[in-house]
């Protein structure tokens, strides 16, 4: 290429590589202007199908309503063959910024409410209705030793902390006068990634045990401070700790009730705040969100604030209550294209209806009070 | 470079490829752009505060307040490529040795096709297997005795109290490289020219003496196989994340548990839109992978080019 040489200063070698480099941009930007716009379009309401018009929903967000929520869509789907709904378990946060910042979804599932200062910006404009209740489960392995255990936050508190180190620790010998318990050293799992999980099980401590747990320690994501120590262990997932918890023969950690119960794992009893020892199941969920609602410390609407929520159903009152209760919310816009709107409509009365009478094991249906404050949402989300 | 004149049809073939080939180098900007860019935010606000403090713990309610450090992960990634390399070359060197010189026909073909098929297995693999045999097997039968024994060197001075900490992460990965040191090293041992071989036979060297010489001549090969193997290692994430348990330590201690760069990664990008800078952070980590990465790569090469220059 004689011709090109005669340009002088650039070789040839390094004027090929600049057009490489040019063309390359360029083509990559084909490749993504194209998959954008066509994912884009995928996106979108109507497509004709068999000369039926179905409607598409796109969903993502929450892992831990994944089971529930694939049950719902395929029961859903059965009666209205002409809509299709698909749910994306991405995580809470994903979930939230994919619906509110980058409106790639039509609906969000997530474990924490919007926070005081989300709510606060999109006021008026998103709707939240907790549509499932959850509860975290303490597990444990003593190594001889199999009978039940008696928790109170004050003592899981301190295993966190790094202050309890042995099972035979006199605060845990004194909560159970019966058990037999070793001098072992417990080693302590935790979430490793931000997890709504670790927010509930961080808030009750709290909540339970403010002397001991202090609030700086509440949150998704925490510095364990037995981490410290070398005794503490993070992964990820649910599925993650109960990889680690399997594996070990002392062991304490906290999972989503369905993981325990899966895997048989020995599930503690909690003290209450009513001061009674309470193993998680359906009844005892239950109780603590109906005594919330009775405590009045639940919002009445779904455009309501809800980021208070935690604190009503958590450490509820009543002698029944498992302390460790959660929801997962459903978060929707209340504006949508007409036919879109219609869609929603007709899933959010499925699962306040219907769809709460069969509820997977680890999950508890929502008390009737509950669906009829999310039931609301019909008369609010319109269709434009 | 000088190029052969073209005939039309090889300037049709060059110039219809020319944008394919481009692609390549064009991703590669990109990552570096786009990498660089979601970074900025971070780098910015947290300055070299992100490399020299351990601590992670974002903060919901009051972002101003979250603290992200990388040095823990940074450490993490680093010691455990160490440990990985520091024990496969020594394996290395002697699979190398015994398949090119010593081993018959059918072994050195049994042996090359076993680190093929370890080349090419899922990583979620070995992860998966590091749970379930290493760890526990390393616990049990390696590092008590380790610290029992040795328990003066800092090293060894910390209980092994779980199997799942920096050492386990080291030796599995150790295990995943293996296979990309072997061809690496194995493709600078053959190109040794056969003259230099038949030179040492020659003079009367021993086996012995004969493949330390080849060693030599080899070298440079070897330490690029060692410099790809650390690249390798410090971007692997699956297996790693099963294995170290994710908790941001930094301790003189193998036998406690730590964090590498990918792991935190995997274990923070789902729920990292909820905290204002913690994505951008995330971000950061991948860019000091990347130019870990490279650098080990560069070397590597530059390695690679001098030996074969020097070969003829």
């Amino acid at each position: 290429m004689p011709k090109l040489r005669a340009i002088g200063i650039v070789g040839e070698t390094t004027l090929t590589l600049l057009i490489l480099i040019l063309i390359g941009l360029i083509a990559l930007d084909i490749v993504i202007q194209v998959t954008c716009c066509l994912y884009h379009r995928g996106g979108s309401q109507t497509t004709a199908a068999q000369g039926q018009v179905s409607i598409r929903l796109t969903g993502s967000g929450s892992t831990f309503i994944y089971p529930q929520m694939r049950e719902w869509i395929s029961r859903f789907q059965a009666e209205n063959p002409t809509i299709s709904i698909i749910y994306n378990p991405t995580g809470s946060g994903t979930g939230q910024s994919q619906l509110l910042k980058e409106h790639v979804v039509d609906f969000a599932c997530s474990d924490p409410p919007l926070s005081h200062k989300q709510y606060e910006e999109y006021k008026g404009k998103v709707l939240q209705m907790p549509v499932i209740v959850g509860a975290i489960a303490v597990i444990y392995k003593i190594p001889g030793y199999r009978g039940p255990l008696n928790l109170t936050a004050d003592a899981i508190a301190k295993i966190y902390l790094g202050k309890i180190k042995y099972w035979d620790d006199p605060e845990i010998a004194r909560l159970n006068p019966r058990a037999r318990l070793p001098h072992v050293v417990i080693k302590v799992i935790h979430r490793s990634d931000a997890s709504g999980t670790t927010e509930v099980f961080t808030f009750f401590l709290h909540k339970a045990a403010p002397s001991v747990w202090p609030t700086n320690l509440v949150g998704k994501a925490i510095e364990w401070p037995v981490d410290s120590t070398g005794r503490g262990l993070g992964a990820k997932g649910n599925q993650g700790v109960a990889e680690y918890f399997k594996r070990l023969d002392s062991a304490i950690a906290y999972v989503e009730l369905g993981y325990a119960l899966e895997n048989n794992f020995p599930i503690a009893a909690i003290r209450n705040a009513a001061g009674y020892f309470v193993k998680p199941s359906s009844e005892t969920m239950q109780a603590a969100i109906a005594n919330a609602l009775r405590s009045g410390l639940l919002p009445s609407t779904p455009l309501a604030d809800w980021s208070n929520a935690l604190n009503a159903i958590i450490y509820a009152p009543g002698k029944d209550s498992y302390p460790i209760v959660s929801f997962s919310f459903m978060i929707t816009w209340t504006r949508y294209p007409h036919a879109k709107a219609e869609a929603l409509k007709k899933f959010i009365k499925f699962i306040n209806t219907i769809g709460q009478e069969d509820i997977i094991e680890g999950y508890a249906p929502i008390p009737p009070e509950l669906r009829s404050i999310n039931l609301k949402a019909l008369s609010i989300i319109q269709g434009s | 470079m000088t190029a052969k004149p073209m005939y039309r049809s090889d300037k049709l073939l060059y110039y219809s490829l020319l944008p394919f080939a481009a692609i390549v180098i064009a991703a590669f900007i990109m990552l570096f752009v786009v990498l660089g860019y979601v970074s900025a935010p971070a780098l910015h606000r947290y300055g070299i505060g992100l490399f020299t403090t351990t601590k992670w713990a974002p903060n919901e309610a009051n972002p101003s307040k979250s603290v992200y450090g990388l040095l823990a992960p940074l450490f993490g990634t680093l010691v455990s490529s160490v440990i990985a390399v520091l024990l496969a070359l020594p394996v290395t060197v002697s699979v190398v040795l015994v398949i090119e010189e010593y081993a018959p026909e059918r072994l050195r073909e049994l042996i090359g096709s076993v680190i093929e098929v370890m080349a090419g297995l899922p990583t979620i693999v070995y992860g998966l297997w590091g749970l379930e045999v290493l760890a526990p097997f390393l616990r049990e039968h390696i590092y008590s005795p380790l610290h029992q024994l040795l328990g003066f060197i800092p090293l060894f001075s910390c209980k092994p109290i779980t199997g799942f900490n920096l050492a386990t992460a080291g030796v599995l990965l150790s295990i995943m490289i293996l296979p990309y040191m072997v061809a690496v090293a194995r493709d600078a041992y053959r190109s040794i020219p056969f003259t230099y071989k038949e030179a040492a036979l020659a003079i009367g060297a021993t086996r012995y003496e004969y493949a330390k010489i080849m060693m030599g001549l080899a070298k440079p090969g070897i330490i690029a196989a060692a410099l790809l193997g650390f690249g390798r290692a410090a971007g692997e994430t699956v297996a790693v994340a099963l294995v170290v348990g994710n908790v941001p330590l930094v301790s003189s201690c193998l036998f406690k548990p730590a964090y590498t760069i990918s792991s935190l990664i995997a274990n923070q990008f789902s729920m990292a839109p909820l905290y204002p800078y913690m994505m951008s952070v995330l971000f950061t980590g991948g860019l000091v992978l990347l130019l870990i990465g490279m650098a080990a790569n560069t070397v590597a090469v530059i390695m690679i080019t001098r030996a074969r220059k020097r070969l003829g």
